[in-house]
């Protein structure tokens, strides 16, 4: 502060500014007065306190002296600290580069070895801590995780997987090391998948039952995607493709899925052969021909279909 | 504190003006002396040579069309030449004319007014019913404008502050206003929309409330989209039919155009509460070889006037689905969805910002209002200590520099909170360049001709080096009060120059274009990470490409001269390539690859003689 300058600033706030000056080579963290690994909620209302007292415009119209290029340094440091911690990307980058601050679950808060004796009193004030301590932010984490777990296998064992996958999700986010997660995670992405897909081809029957093809073929796409070895989607979708005249390749394509899914269903294979032949791929057509009369002869696409055609 | 100077908050709109006031702690409305709370942003020159401004002009405006001045908010700032301007003045009756600068002038009786000259007589007007409010005279104000007002517009709608005598505190984007207004006092937590679709501009902000904070997060719109384009879908179809019918061009007669023009708005005001409206006017024409005069009579149904803006519409939502996008939010982590503008009454807006927001938009805020009170709050809370309110806007659009090539260098990307500086070191871009020129842009687009120039300065006295070799700092600053400054700085010498950003002198296109041409010798070079790194990639393929002909030439030309002479000099540009390649000049790896493209070139045209 240079001597014998007016500034109308409270005494008070001008040391809250000196400081917040000292610290703008500090973490991003320290910067707002948090500890390393604080989310990006609390970043962001740590910021909007500090804005409360040290934007710019609090100091509108007043003598400020030295400290107006002062308090312009301290908040645009501010608006950094905040625009990098509250920006998934940019977050991740910092932390990637500044791996000391990720801030850990456990480790720094566990509390020193107990006294040998404790009295009743103590004993209960330790339970109190610890449950306060659990309750906070960091430590809460790996509990939360576990909580997650645990709730995710319940919904397995229901066979819910849509309500376990997000869980896990959650937990993955949380504890993205843990290696339990991850292969629950995986495991019930499957099922998950598999279990949308059954219920999108439940759906498109109805639809199509109802007339209604556009809609159908929408859920029989979402349904292949979601697994792509849901045959029976993929055979019905090259169905509705073709009565509407829709691209040969895409039809092709799902009449592959299906066959590549289920290679012994004889009505696939018919529609395949059809498909490649009226493409022109002749060679192609009758080795999936072939292929559909050694499995099921008497089958009755084969009889319509390939019999007529394939005088061998 | 009842003893602070008054302090006012002023929505300047394209049709309707108003000025509110922090009264006992709240925001309040404050009336004309004609005990209304909306002032018309109409400015008319009478038959007698008197000035009128507001409600009185607008009356007279059927029977004075040529010298009453309306919308003059879709002309601030904005150049003669722009095909804005040259839009609106096939749809206003009274005449335009290019100023000095290639600003717009008005031109009404004898003399030429500029467009901020006229905002200024409307705010002179709120001024003068604010000082009758206090009885006590008035100096300082918060002006707000549409979020999406360029640099240039921002500094004119200053001006005219300042030609009407008030000490402007601050200009703010008026989404920002309205969602101040709408949390002041409240303990709103969470983010807020704010949709605002005035008479001519249109405006979507996004931001982050809590308890007294407001962060702006994103914000975007379009200056050219209101009311007003309302209107004249309404008034292109009456004419066009009328002209089927009669073979009278109705456009042509600037009385016909002004009763055209009320009439639509009022058509579409009513259609907002009916079904249907009539649209009745007698005597519109008079045959010019005389017989009888010509009437104009019309139903506009609702059904008609939303197939006549439908496009209108979903251009307001496709600018939403852009706002969320760059704010990170979706429509269902909005706490609140706020409507601002008179034209947010019409049904089918409602409906549609119902649709896309998936939710009923607040009802707690008077849409013509709200922005004036939101300027009230910012008043108070710039010239009174206990006032809780902080207001943490954004830049609405980019800031950069012009590089070589015709491109434009970002510094400072649209939405970044303010204050704020950036600094980025750029390299001259020819050899011996002793003078760097700092061209100053605003705007989203690449190259760098379609922005707006907001200024220009020269850095003279570097030392004379091949090209990329001279370091020159660029800083950019933004403080609160959403001034810029630009300053160079050569890293070796020390040397510096740098402009405070003020309102450009209003140049065209085609002349930003011609100067950037001009002085294309003069431009700085990015020495950008990502464009350096594409570069060197492509020299890379391109020295493999060198690498594999290499043997094939020397194979097919054995023996001869020019076979071993060419095989040298393609070694050695090799080489110097991968020192290019090596290094960090972007000068050098771009000479590279052309001097790599011609060696190929040459060698293929060898190897296809030989063949």
């Amino acid at each position: 502060m240079a001597e014998g300058e007016t500034v109308d600033i409270p005494q008070e706030r001008q040391a809250e500014i000196l400081a917040l000056e000292a610290k703008l080579k500090a973490t991003h963290f320290e910067v707002l007065g948090l500890a390393p690994g604080a989310t990006s909620e609390e970043v962001r209302s740590a910021f909007h306190a500090l804005s409360r007292k040290f934007h710019p415009d609090r100091f509108h119209g007043r003598q400020l002296g030295s400290f107006k290029g002062k308090i312009d340094a301290v908040f645009k440091r501010l608006i950094e600290a905040n625009n990098v911690l509250t920006d998934a990307e940019k977050r991740q980058k910092y932390l990637d580069e500044n791996p000391g601050l990720r801030g850990s679950a456990g480790g720094a808060g566990a509390p020193s070895a107990a006294p040998a004796v404790k009295t009743a009193d103590e004993e209960a004030r330790d339970a109190e801590r610890r449950a306060r301590f659990a309750r906070h932010p960091y430590l809460a984490r790996a509990s939360r995780t576990q909580e997650h777990i645990t709730k995710a296998k319940a919904h397995i064992a229901k066979h819910e997987y849509s309500h376990a996958f997000s869980l896990l999700n959650i937990a993955a986010q949380m504890d993205p090391q843990n290696a339990e997660v991850k292969a629950l995670l995986n495991d019930v992405r499957k099922k998950n998948d598999s279990q949308r897909s059954e219920t999108d081809l439940k759906r498109a029957e109805e639809l199509v039952s109802q007339g209604n093809d556009d809609l159908a073929l929408q859920a029989l796409r979402a349904a292949v995607n979601a697994n792509a070895s849901n045959h029976e989607a993929a055979y019905k979708a090259a169905l509705i493709l073709e009565r509407k005249g829709a691209d040969v390749r895409e039809i092709t394509g799902y009449a592959q899925k299906a066959v590549d899914a289920a290679p012994g269903r004889v009505e696939y294979r018919v529609l395949l052969g059809r498909l490649l032949d009226a493409a022109g791929m002749k060679a192609l057509a009758k080795k999936h021909f072939e292929e559909a009369l050694r499995l099921g002869p008497d089958h009755p696409d084969v009889k319509k279909h390939v019999k007529k055609r394939w005088p061998f | 504190m009842a003893d602070r100077e008054p302090v006012i908050g002023i929505d300047l709109g394209t049709t309707n003006s108003v000025v509110a006031s922090m009264q006992d702690g709240t925001p309040t409305v404050i009336r004309n002396r004609g005990s209304s709370n909306l002032t018309p942003s109409v400015v008319a020159l009478s038959k007698t040579g008197k000035m009128l401004v507001g409600q009185i002009a607008k009356r007279q405006a059927i029977t004075n069309p040529t010298d009453t001045v309306y919308a003059a908010k879709r002309l601030i700032g904005r150049k003669f030449s722009s095909a804005q301007a040259q839009d609106a003045m096939k749809v206003l009756p009274y005449t335009m004319v290019a100023g000095e600068h290639d600003d717009v002038r008005v031109q009404l009786g004898e003399k030429k007014y500029a467009v901020a000259e006229l905002s200024a007589m409307v705010l002179r007007e709120l001024k003068a019913d604010a000082e009758a409010f206090f009885g006590t005279s008035v100096r300082k104000a918060v002006i707000t404008v549409p979020a999406y007002f360029n640099d240039g517009q921002r500094q004119a709608t200053k001006d005219a502050g300042r030609i009407a005598g008030l000490e402007v505190l601050r200009i703010i984007n008026e989404p920002t206003a309205a969602a101040l207004a709408y949390g002041f006092g409240k303990s709103v937590n969470g983010k807020v929309a704010v949709f605002d679709l005035g008479g001519g501009t249109f405006d979507v902000s996004v931001l982050d409330v809590s308890s007294g904070v407001f962060d702006v997060i994103a914000t975007g719109g379009d200056t050219y989209l209101g009311g007003e384009d309302f209107d004249n879908r309404v008034i292109e179809w009456l004419v066009f039919d009328f002209a089927k019918e009669n073979g009278v061009d109705l456009r042509k007669d600037r009385m016909a155009l002004q009763r055209l023009k009320d009439a639509a708005e009022k058509a579409k005001i009513e259609l907002s509460g009916a079904k249907e409206a009539q649209v009745n006017l007698p005597f519109i024409s008079s045959p010019a070889g005389g017989g009888a005069a010509l009437h104009l009579q019309r139903t506009l149904t609702r059904d008609k006037l939303e197939e006549l803006c439908g496009d209108l519409v979903a251009k307001t939502i496709s600018i939403c689905e852009q706002v969320l996008d760059e704010a990170k939010v979706k429509p269902t982590d909005l706490k609140e969805m706020i409507l601002v503008g008179g034209m947010t009454r019409m049904p089918k807006v409602v409906e549609a910002v119902k649709q896309f927001f998936r939710r009923d938009p607040c009802k707690g805020v008077h849409p013509d209002e709200v922005v004036a009170l939101g300027a009230a709050v910012q008043a108070d809370a710039l010239t009174n200590a206990d006032s809780e309110v902080v207001l943490l806007d954004v830049t609405p659009q980019s800031l950069g520099v012009a590089v070589a090539g015709g491109f434009v260098r970002k510094l400072i990307p649209k939405n970044t909170t303010v204050p704020t500086s950036v600094t980025e070191v750029f390299n001259t871009s020819k050899d011996e360049q002793s003078t760097v020129k700092i061209m100053v842009l605003q705007g989203e687009a690449e190259v760098a001709h379609h922005n707006e120039l907001l200024g220009e300065f020269i850095l003279t006295g570097l030392r004379k080096a091949k090209r990329g070799e001279v370091e020159i700092d660029v800083t950019f600053d933004i403080n609160s009060e959403g001034i810029v400054s630009v300053s160079a700085k050569d890293r070796e010498t020390g040397l510096q120059q740098s402009i405070q950003v003020t309102a450009s002198g209003g140049l065209t296109e085609d002349e930003l274009r011609r100067i950037l041409d001009e002085q294309a010798d003069m431009l700085l070079e990015a020495r950008s990470g990502e464009e350096l790194t594409a570069k060197k990639n492509e020299l890379k393929a391109l020295m493999a490409e060198v690498e594999e002909l290499l043997p094939k030439l020397e194979q097919s030309t054995q023996g001869s001269e020019f076979g071993k002479d060419a095989a040298i000099k393609a070694r050695a540009a090799l080489d110097s390539a991968r020192n290019a390649d090596e290094g960090l000049l972007l000068a050098k790896v771009i000479e590279s690859i052309d001097v790599m493209t011609r060696t190929i070139g040459l060698f293929k045209g060898v190897l296809d003689r030989i063949k």
